[in-house]
C-alpha cells in the first residue's frame, strides 16, 4: 500500500508541477483572386466573393476556438498581398475587416507577404522544441502538388506565391505534435500533396480526391459525386 | 487488486491528461434567408470598368501604344499560345538580340498603365503571332503555372508598341525545364501535366 501511495503521490505531483504541454493550431489563408483578373471568364471565373476563403476560415476558426484549451494557441496566418490588393480594387479596407475578424474571434493572426516568411514562422515563429503544432488547416486555391496563396492576382491564371511539394523539405520534419490532425480544404491536395506531407512530417494531411467548392462562403464541399477525402 | 487499482487511476488521469482533437463536421448550412456573396459593383473608372465596358476590337492597330514607351531601351515580343494548356504569354527578347536568347515568360500586367494586349480584344488568343514592343523588366520572383505544374520567368510589362502579325518562331513552347526534359523531382512534374483547374470559388 505505501508504494502504491507513493506512486500515486508522484503522479499527482507530476500532473501538477510539470509545465503543460503548449500547442498550437493553425489555420492557413490564402489570398483571392482579382476580377481584373478573372473578369469574363465565364463559369471557370474564380473569387467573384473575395471572402470565400475567409469566411470558411471563420467558421472553421470559431469551432477551433471554442474547443480549444488555455495553453493552445490559435494562430491564423493570411497572405495580406492578395488581400491588399482586392482591397484595392474594391475600394474597401479588407486589410482592417481581417484584423476586426480576428479580435472577434479572439485569435492570433499574423500576415505574412510570402512564402518564406511562412517557412520561417512553421519552424521558429514559436520555440518549437516546446510548441508543438497541434492542428493545421489550409483554406485557398491548390492544385494537387501546390499550395497557391497567390492565384491570378498578381498575372492572370498564374501565382507568385506558394507552397510546392518540393518546398515541404524546406519546413522542419518535427514541428507537429505526434497526434496532430492536418487538413487542406483546398483542391486536388489528396492527390498528391496528402502523400508528400505524409512523408516528410510523418503526419497524415486529410485532402480532396477532385476539386472543393467554396461558394457558399462556409466551410467548402465536394464539387462531385466521385470526389472524395483521402489521406 | 492493487495493479488493477493503480491501471484504473492511470487511465482516469489519462482521460484528462490528452485531449483528442473533435471529429470535423464537413458540411456548413448557411443561415436561412441569407443572400450568397456576390461580386459587387464594378467601380466607375477602375481597370475593370474600362476592361468589361470598353469595346473590343478582332485586331489590334498597328503602331497603337500602351503605357510608358519613351525609353529608347526596349524589348521584342512574340504572342504564343501553350497548346498544352499552359498560361504563358509568348518569348520576349531584347531588342537587337536573335530568337535564340528569347524567353518563353508570363506577363505581369500593371492595370492603370499598360495591360495585356489581348485584353482589347474579342478573342484572347486573338494576338497570336502578333509582335510588339515592350518596355517593363523581368521580376526578381518566377511565376508558377498550376495547369502544367511549371515555374515562368516573369516580365512586368510598364508599356507596348504594337509591330504586327508575324510568321511563328520555331522556339519551343514552356519553360526551359519542359524544353529540356528536366525532371523536378516531383512526381507531378514528371512528363503527365496536372491539366486540373486548381481553383475554386
Amino acid at each position: 500500500m505505501r508504494l502504491f501511495t507513493l506512486l500515486f503521490s508522484l503522479f499527482v505531483l507530476g500532473t501538477l508541477t510539470a509545465p503543460a504541454q503548449s500547442r498550437e493550431k493553425i489555420v492557413l489563408t490564402g489570398g483571392p483572386a482579382l476580377r481584373f483578373m478573372e473578369h469574363g471568364k465565364g463559369e471557370v471565373s474564380h473569387d467573384v466573393y473575395w471572402f470565400n476563403f475567409v469566411d470558411a476560415s471563420v467558421v472553421w476558426l470559431k469551432k477551433i476556438k471554442s474547443e480549444s484549451k488555455p495553453d493552445e494557441l490559435v494562430t491564423w496566418l493570411i497572405y495580406r498581398p492578395a488581400y491588399q490588393s482586392r482591397s484595392n480594387e474594391m475600394g474597401l479596407n479588407l486589410i482592417a475587416q481581417l484584423q476586426d475578424k480576428a479580435k472577434q474571434l479572439g485569435v492570433n493572426l499574423l500576415f505574412f507577404d510570402n512564402t518564406d516568411q511562412l517557412i520561417n514562422y512553421f519552424n521558429r515563429g514559436l520555440d518549437r522544441s516546446k510548441v508543438k503544432i497541434a492542428s493545421f488547416d489550409y483554406f485557398g486555391h491548390s492544385n494537387k502538388a501546390c499550395f497557391l496563396f497567390d492565384y491570378s492576382n498578381t498575372i492572370d491564371t498564374m501565382s507568385i506565391a506558394f507552397l510546392h511539394v518540393n518546398d515541404l523539405k524546406r519546413i522542419h520534419s518535427n514541428i507537429f505534435a505526434s497526434d496532430a490532425v492536418c487538413k487542406s480544404w483546398g483542391c486536388h491536395s489528396g492527390e498528391l500533396y496528402s502523400k508528400q506531407w505524409k512523408d516528410h512530417f510523418d503526419i497524415a494531411m486529410i485532402g480532396a480526391i477532385g476539386k472543393t467548392d467554396f461558394s457558399h462562403g462556409a466551410l467548402p464541399v465536394l464539387s462531385n459525386s466521385d470526389g472524395k477525402w483521402s489521406q | 487488486m492493487r495493479p488493477f487499482f493503480f491501471c484504473v487511476l492511470l487511465f482516469i488521469a489519462g482521460l484528462f491528461s490528452f485531449s483528442p482533437l473533435p471529429a470535423e463536421t464537413d458540411t456548413y448550412v448557411p443561415p436561412v434567408g441569407e443572400a450568397p456573396p456576390v461580386a459587387p459593383p464594378l467601380k466607375k473608372g477602375s481597370p475593370l470598368d474600362h476592361l468589361a465596358n470598353d469595346p473590343k476590337m478582332e485586331a489590334l492597330p498597328v503602331g497603337y501604344k500602351e503605357g510608358r514607351t519613351s525609353d529608347p531601351i526596349y524589348y521584342i515580343a512574340h504572342r504564343g499560345i501553350d497548346d498544352m494548356g499552359g498560361q504563358g504569354w509568348g518569348w520576349v527578347k531584347k531588342n537587337g538580340e536573335s530568337w535564340g536568347s528569347a524567353k518563353w515568360i508570363a506577363l505581369q500586367e500593371t492595370p492603370g498603365t499598360a495591360v495585356a494586349p489581348f485584353r482589347k480584344l474579342t478573342k484572347r488568343d486573338g494576338d497570336a503571332n502578333w509582335e510588339f514592343k515592350f518596355w517593363g523588366s523581368y521580376a526578381s520572383y518566377k511565376a508558377y503555372d498550376p495547369r502544367l505544374d511549371e515555374l515562368l520567368p516573369v516580365f512586368v510589362l510598364q508599356g507596348y508598341e504594337v509591330i504586327g502579325p508575324e510568321n511563328p518562331l520555331n522556339n519551343k513552347i514552356g519553360s526551359p525545364d519542359r524544353s529540356n526534359h528536366r525532371r523536378s523531382g516531383a512526381s507531378s512534374r514528371e512528363g503527365r501535366p496536372i491539366l486540373t483547374d486548381p481553383g475554386v470559388d
